[in-house]
């Protein structure tokens, strides 16, 4: 009987523990789910109170690949991470100018979905522009 | 007419060799090596029988135990408060938030008894398969861009394993010894065994244990087969970042097993 009780608790046991557990780079992976293979059409940008629209125009876009390379409707292109710097969500993106010279761009994700996402430019003087898009 | 009568008496001899070997088959008489195995004891069963016997020793207080099985039909419905998720997902509201009850089904067997003759019981377990309508009680927005949505998007389609106890209340209702209604109560415990999406997972909001307050009533027709109704009110066992209510409406069968086999 006492193998029996040994055996029914042990397999409790695993079966309890053998399940998924949240792991560093499950936030990171879910965000980047979101976020690839899409193309995000610039709708607002909101720079202190100075509000622009775009909506319906679609000039501006930019698709990040699953791949982890960027590109943009101006023919900028480069590469791209979703990071988490403490409890920030951040955007990284390293470009290559029409000189050839090297760009960093970091923006925080203000929050990315399915089909909307917000993003706050990083910047180390002046007011961020926080850039609206959708991908419909 | 000769081609009948041949073919009557190949039938005939067919019948005849099928017949005898038949007879032989069933004249066959056991080796004595089969002979010697049926006096000898079935460990496996040996097993079993002092199982039992350990088991009524231990129980002997829950007497006319009845072992049913049982289906059921499930209308869940949950209830999810995302105010702890700090992760920046957006989920548009009108696409998540059903606030109906969507239909399931499970099965199991349960064990009915008698505590000291005088208390009714029933143990189950089950397997549920549960499809539940969600209700996000938060809304957000970001205006002008986003109108509703939430950062949080719960799995609404699992398996879970369910234990239950429940203590079982003879209602004085018609001819009790025809017919008999109950009323039931108590505890249940349920167990998620499928997979958690990795967008259930984030900021700690994976939960698998639901603990359950039942409450139902039994109809039993003459032993031969019961039905019932069930409520189910389930939260998280443990503490969450998304605390989650399981609502839950079970509507069902149960068959004494020997009835059945």
């Amino acid at each position: 009987m006492k193998i029996l009780y040994t055996i029914l608790l042990a397999v409790i046991i695993f079966t309890m523990n053998a399940c998924n557990k949240e792991t560093a780079t499950t936030q990171t992976d879910v965000m980047n789910s979101m976020l690839t293979n899409k193309n995000w059409y610039l709708d607002y940008s909101i720079t202190g109170t100075s509000t622009k629209s775009y909506v319906g125009q679609s000039t501006y876009f930019v698709t990040y690949l699953k791949d982890g390379t960027t590109k943009d409707s101006d023919g900028l292109t480069g590469t791209y991470s979703v990071e988490l710097i403490g409890n920030q969500s951040q955007l990284h993106v390293q470009l290559k100018t029409a000189g050839g010279n090297p760009l960093e761009v970091i923006y925080n994700i203000v929050s990315v979905g399915d089909t909307k996402l917000v993003l706050s430019k990083v910047v180390t003087t002046g007011t961020a522009t926080q850039l609206y898009f959708t991908n419909k | 007419m000769r081609s009948t009568r041949l073919f009557s008496n190949k039938f005939l001899l067919l019948f005849s060799i099928v017949s005898i070997a038949a007879s032989s088959l069933t004249a066959q008489t056991l080796t004595k090596k089969q002979q010697d195995s049926a006096y000898l004891l079935n460990p496996g069963q040996e097993r079993i029988r002092k199982i039992k016997k350990s088991l009524a020793k231990k129980f002997v207080n829950f007497v006319g135990n009845d072992v049913s099985l049982f289906g059921n039909l499930v209308l869940s419905k949950q209830s999810i408060n995302d105010k702890g998720v700090t992760a920046p997902i957006n989920y548009l509201y009108n696409t998540v938030n059903s606030n109906t009850f969507n239909s399931g089904y499970s099965g199991g067997f349960r064990i009915d008894g008698i505590y000291k003759e005088k208390h009714r019981y029933a143990l189950s377990f089950a397997v549920n398969r549960v499809a539940a309508g969600n209700n996000y009680k938060n809304k957000y927005s970001l205006s002008p861009f986003i109108d509703d949505f939430t950062h949080f998007k719960a799995d609404n389609n699992f398996t879970t394993i369910n234990v239950a106890a429940h203590y079982k209340k003879l209602l004085p209702i018609n001819a009790m010894n025809k017919y008999k209604f109950y009323a039931v109560f108590g505890p249940s415990f349920d167990y998620k065994i499928s997979s958690i999406s990795k967008e259930n997972l984030i900021n700690g909001a994976g939960n698998r244990a639901i603990i359950n307050g039942d409450l139902g009533a039994e109809f039993d027709n003459k032993g031969y087969y019961v039905l019932y109704a069930h409520y189910k009110l389930g939260i998280n066992m443990t503490s969450s970042s998304v605390p989650m209510q399981l609502n839950r409406f079970e509507i069902g069968m149960s068959i004494k097993a020997k009835d059945l086999f």
